[in-house]
């Protein structure tokens, strides 16, 4: 985690909020395509978010420290899991 | 697009004991009227479905209160 960038700077709110609406369209698409499993572009949809949500899931693991625990997500030394913020105070 | 809120008159008895409630309110949402969902449907924005709660327009269904503790009298 670099000095730059520090939790609960701008870049810190902005990813999540991406993070946040990407999430919400996964869910949404994930439970369209529940019942619609033929639907073509909905799959490719949902894939080209998944990957989507991947990349700014990594940028912001890079920068600000795992966003999930139990081998979820990667840490930094020392031991990032329990570092302030806690998701109470973001 | 046409008001998802309808309303109905109670009937008010004269031995009532309370203040009556005379115009009740009801959501008609979109998915009552869509039945199985077509494909390809418009989309929002991840950021605008995030703020409006659905990622389709059409299923779009805003709710702003029951409107009679504003005294919606009929």
């Amino acid at each position: 985690m670099n000095s730059a960038n520090q939790p609960g700077d701008k870049r810190y709110y902005e990813l999540l909020e991406q993070l946040q609406a990407i999430d919400f369209v996964l869910v949404e698409l994930n439970l369209y395509l529940d019942t619609h499993p033929t639907d073509r572009n909905a799959i490719e949809q949902f894939n080209q978010q998944t990957e989507q949500r991947w990349a700014i899931a990594q940028e912001f693991e890079s920068l600000y420290g795992p966003l999930l625990n139990f081998g979820h997500s990667y840490s930094g030394y020392p031991w990032q899991w329990n570092n302030v913020p806690w998701p109470w105070q973001v | 697009m046409y008001s998802q809120i309808r309303v109905y008159y109670p009937y008010i008895s004269p031995f009532d004991p309370c203040p009556p409630i005379r115009v009740k309110t009801y959501q008609v949402n979109p998915q009552l009227f869509i039945g199985f969902q077509p494909e390809n449907l418009p989309q929002f924005s991840p950021m605008e479905a995030l703020r409006l709660g659905t990622l389709w327009p059409a299923l779009y269904s805003p709710y702003s209160g029951r409107g009679d503790q504003e005294g919606l009298e009929g």
